[in-house]
């Protein structure tokens, strides 16, 4: 039995507020037809006055009559699935313009219903190629209905907050296709993405290299070769962390300094693992990887010292950060592999005390005892890994579970693919042949395909998929959930950078400089004064920002505005904040897409703050 | 600056005579003059000229203006300080009352006239004229794909350059790309470093990244030197210092002036001076919340219940056109001083002045803790 002890601040409240959007997911994704019904429903508040019931043509902003599908004098066409009451006239604008925009797509370039879309964009500084200096006064006008819309989709988004309605009614149901759901049937094993983190040097290069040897996956020639490479450098002991760290600077001191990315098959899933590294100055690219995990496997190791020096508290030891950034990131499931269990005999005594030590601090950071499994393995010798121990010292006390079954034992993640798409991009890929671009990231949800079109965020342009490669082998079809390296053509290289979003051209993901965020501060952070100059980090694109104001206070235990305006936010506190980004980044309220909704605040090597994007407050025009 | 003559009165009208020599006298001279005073110097004018057969031509004449300042606009990334004004001196090619705009350029004598010399200019003047060697520091701050290279002077910083590239990772195939894309970036920061720094002036330079990138870009650097035989580097190997750094954004400065090794050079700078009180001010934000305040408000109520032990404040708020809030900041650092508190004036061009000035520009360690100061609006 758990015992109910409380460790002070409860952060499983604050975590639960985040979980509360969880709710808004399975409404939104079951059907897509849903938004229909909402448009009528949100049209039903405050509608008393009844008048002749005419729509806006947003270009001649010529009165239609209600009947009439397209507008008499420019002969736009609009979109009839949403019954709007006319009472409110800007509703039926957003209309016409998104319907407008899905029509006509952003191709048609004299066409002013795109220049929502570039308004938006040329405001926050970017250079759009398709200027929209020939729309001219068409422009102007569209920009002012988009100023009095703004603020009209800010009226609409509250209201519509106790409607569960998530996504802003102005858009076009996004219908999903067939081929992006999965084929239960066909017996394909699910995807689940592996973040492999924990305190420097406690082997988790090791522990993937070794894993990937057992299954087959690095043939005895190549590990032969890294093993002599090893020895040649001195570096003996790393031979297994070499099928994970490539480079020559990684091989040469020792240790991981990017997430590494490989590919290996267990008897439930097809697991992509993601080896981050440990040490202490390379957290932003740990945070980068584990954007795009499922689960994860906080290695520790055991033998005396280290263990307490990774849970020290004083910033130095990663295992606490590490864990807290796993569980901001929405990981619920967690495994704890003890590793170098050879250097302490196997001792039964060493595993409890550290199971004990790191239960409570777990506990404290959110994450439910029933979803952490604690295996004792050691990846040098090769015990527990896939098979069961085999040392007699080990198997004597040890009857659980190896860590390949504890592995299969997680639950599969809930995938969303009849959302529109969204792929973070984690890396570029240049080749140099064909001057290709290849964007590697994990999808985040829906689909994509051979010969899809897909948009290109912060820049905003268009390119087709070329080719789908996952694990180096070409797939015809990527879905949510799966870590791919997407192929595309028809943009030029440089617009495709990390921290980027592919994206649905009719569904653009928004671009902003200044956001407001629900922020939990962290123990040990320095007090955050309105003025701080942090580093913001959301999915892989990271900033440098200053804040701007502290809206409010909030308490911990309700979630509700304790206090306004305060002048200093310290440790442990929880408030809202707004911050100014030095550029633009790829942004969703968390309550719309969570991958893109999650922002980490960190300040002189360590993370002060983890939150959420709670509004992106409209660019001023 | 150098001083050529000195007329004045304390608290008085009086006129000095300065040749500016470096980027910093700007940034001094930008603080001495305001609106009101009259500036005198050599300065080129287009005239138009009647020629005989009745054209007019226009014609750069050089001449001796005194104009009235009514404008000044200092231009940061170019340290050029620009003067706007009326004429006040007689002369036979520009009319009394017309507007003209003079720059202040280096090694050229101005006079300047103020009606009253507070004690605020008195000691810009003599910071500004103080001969003791300038910090004179160059440092290049970096993490993987974006570095910025500062110049930190006696009271000013300055950006000199910012690089930025998007470097892909590594692993299987992309690594030949990883390798060149950083050594095209290293190659791009080396460029830089050329171009911007004047090994004879700057005493050193501090490599700081988090990381080994600071180590791979000094071998790196080391090697191109050698094989492109630059002497300016070779020479100067042993000043070349290495620092750690959290990141390569801009607000890691300070973090860098901080450390140990970086400390000990610029030491009896002023640079160092604004470094150390601003993170006692914070040290003492995260022990005592009661014993810290900032915002203007906050600091005259605690230094009217005589409270500040030390007044953070940077010459920005000097620098207010409004004559009467000048008095005001003007009398509370001179109060402050007869309390027997301590005051720092932050330079708003140091990273450590630019980040008090985002904090609303004063702020003070108190002697007392203050508690009922939160309840008061800002």
């Amino acid at each position: 039995m758990p015992r109910k002890v409380n460790h002070g601040l409860d952060y499983d409240e604050d975590y639960d507020a985040y979980d509360d959007y969880d709710d808004y997911d399975y409404d939104y994704g079951a059907d897509g037809n849903d938004y229909e019904n909402d448009n009528g429903n949100s049209s039903q508040q405050g509608t008393k006055v009844s008048r002749p019931r005419i729509w806006q043509c947003s270009i001649c902003t010529y009165d239609n009559d209600e009947s009439s599908l397209s507008c008499e004098i420019c002969g736009i066409i609009r979109d009839c699935s949403a019954n709007f009451d006319n009472n409110d006239k800007d509703k039926a604008i957003d209309m016409s313009k998104s319907s407008e925009a899905s029509i006509m797509g952003k191709s048609n370039l004299t066409q002013v219903p795109s220049a929502p879309l570039q308004t938006e964009i040329t405001s926050v500084g970017f250079p759009s190629k398709k200027a929209s200096k020939s729309f001219g006064k068409a422009s102007r006008d569209v920009e002012d209905a988009t100023k009095s819309l703004a603020s009209n989709l800010d009226h609409l988004k509250l209201n519509n907050n106790t409607m569960n309605s998530k996504k802003a009614p102005s858009r076009t149901p996004y219908k999903s296709e067939k081929w992006m759901f999965q084929d239960q049937e066909q017996g394909i094993l699910s995807q689940l993405n592996l973040a492999i983190v924990g305190h420097v040097d406690s082997g988790k290069s090791t522990l993937s290299g070794r894993l990937l040897y057992l299954l087959g996956r690095i043939s005895k020639r190549e590990m032969h070769k890294y093993e002599k490479g090893a020895k040649e450098m001195g570096k003996g002991s790393f031979a297994y962390a070499w099928a994970m760290d490539e480079s020559y600077e990684e091989r040469e001191r020792g240790i991981t300094m990017t997430v590494a990315v490989a590919y290996f098959d267990s008897k439930k899933y097809r697991i992509v693992l993601l080896d981050s590294p440990g040490h202490k100055d390379f957290v932003p690219n740990m945070i980068s990887g584990a954007t795009q995990a499922d689960a994860a496997v906080l290695v520790v190791d055991a033998s005396v010292g280290s263990f307490e020096a990774g849970m020290d508290g004083n910033g130095v030891g990663q295992t606490r950060e590490h864990a807290q950034l796993i569980r901001s990131f929405g990981v619920e499931q967690i495994i704890v592999a003890v590793n170098k269990m050879d250097m302490v005999g196997y001792s039964k005594e060493r595993f409890n005390f550290i199971k004990l030590q790191l239960s409570s601090f777990l506990r404290s950071r959110g994450f439910k005892d029933s979803s952490v499994t604690w295996i004792p393995i050691s990846a040098m010798e090769n015990q527990n890994l896939v098979e069961a121990a085999s040392d007699v010292r080990f198997s004597g006390w040890y009857q659980g579970l190896c860590l390949l079954d504890a592995i299969d034992s997680l639950q599969p993640p809930l995938r969303d693919f009849s959302k529109p798409l969204i792929l973070p991009i984690c890396d570029v890929i240049k080749s140099q042949s064909m001057g290709q671009v290849a964007a590697c990231g994990k999808l985040e949800t829906g689909a994509i395909r051979h010969g899809s079109k897909v948009l290109v965020m912060p820049s905003g342009d268009l390119a087709t998929v070329r080719s789908i490669e996952r694990d180096s082998s070409t797939c015809s079809v990527a879905r949510a959930g799966d870590n791919v390296a997407v192929s595309l053509q028809g943009i030029d290289s440089g617009l495709v950078m990390p921290g980027g979003v592919l994206c649905h051209p009719d569904f653009p993901v928004r671009v902003a400089t200044r956001l407001e965020l629900k922020i939990l501060v962290l123990d040990n952070a320095a007090p955050i004064l309105i003025g701080s100059q942090v580093e913001f980090h959301i999915h892989h694109a990271k900033e440098a920002a200053r804040v701007v104001k502290i809206l409010s206070l909030l308490d911990q235990k309700t979630g509700q505005v304790s206090r306004m305006a305060p002048r200093i936010l310290k440790a442990k506190q929880s408030a809202v904040i707004e911050v100014a980004l030095d550029g633009a980044v790829c942004v969703e309220e968390y309550s719309k897409c969570r991958a893109l909704g999650r922002a980490f605040l960190r300040s002189s090597g360590s993370t002060i703050a983890v939150g959420v994007v709670t509004r992106v407050p409209e660019p001023d025009l | 600056m150098k001083l050529v003559r000195r007329d004045l009165v304390p608290n008085g009208p009086g006129s000095v005579k300065v040749v500016p020599e470096e980027d910093d006298d700007m940034w001094h001279a930008y603080n001495l003059i305001c609106e009101g005073d009259s500036v005198q110097a050599v300065t080129v004018r287009k005239v138009l000229k009647e020629k005989a057969s009745g054209g007019r031509d226009a014609e750069r004449v050089k001449l001796k203006l005194e104009i009235k300042v009514e404008s000044v606009d200092y231009d940061k990334e170019g340290s050029v300080l620009r003067i706007r004004g009326k004429n006040i001196l007689e002369n036979e090619h520009v009319k009394i009352g017309q507007f003209h705009t003079l720059q202040i350029e280096p090694h050229r004598p101005f006079v300047l006239r103020k009606d009253v010399w507070d004690s605020m200019a008195r000691d810009v003047l003599q910071q500004a004229c103080d001969p003791s060697a300038s910090a004179d520091l160059a440092v290049i701050l970096m993490q993987e794909g974006l570095a910025h290279l500062f110049l930190i002077g006696k009271s000013i910083t300055a950006t000199r350059s910012r690089i930025e590239t998007s470097i892909p990772r590594k692993h299987g195939p992309a690594i030949a790309g990883y390798e060149s894309a950083l050594k095209k970036f290293f190659e791009n920061v080396l460029q830089a470093l050329l171009k911007h720094i004047d090994f004879k002036v700057v005493r050193c330079v501090v490599i700081a990244s988090p990381g080994f990138t600071k180590d791979q870009f000094r071998d790196y650097l080391l090697l191109e030197a050698e094989r492109r035989q630059l002497r300016s580097i070779i020479e100067n190997k042993s000043h070349l210092i290495l620092a750690h750094s959290t990141s390569g954004y801009k607000h890691s400065l300070k973090e860098v002036l901080d450390a140990p090794s970086v400390m000990t050079l610029i030491k009896d700078t002023k640079a160092a001076q604004e470094v150390r009180a601003l993170k006692d001010f914070f040290n003492m934000l995260s022990n005592d919340t009661a014993r810290a305040c900032y915002g203007p408000k906050h600091v005259e109520v605690a230094h009217e219940r005589m409270a500040v032990q030390t007044l953070l404040i940077t010459d920005s708020l000097f620098k207010n056109s409004d004559i009467s809030t000048r008095q005001k900041y003007i009398k509370l650092v001179e109060s402050v001083k007869d309390s027997g508190g301590a005051v720092h004036i932050f330079s708003s061009m140091h990273v450590s002045g630019e980040q008090l000035a985002q904090l609303t520009g004063i702020a003070a360690i108190l002697r007392f803790p203050l508690p009922d100061l939160e309840d008061i609006e800002m």
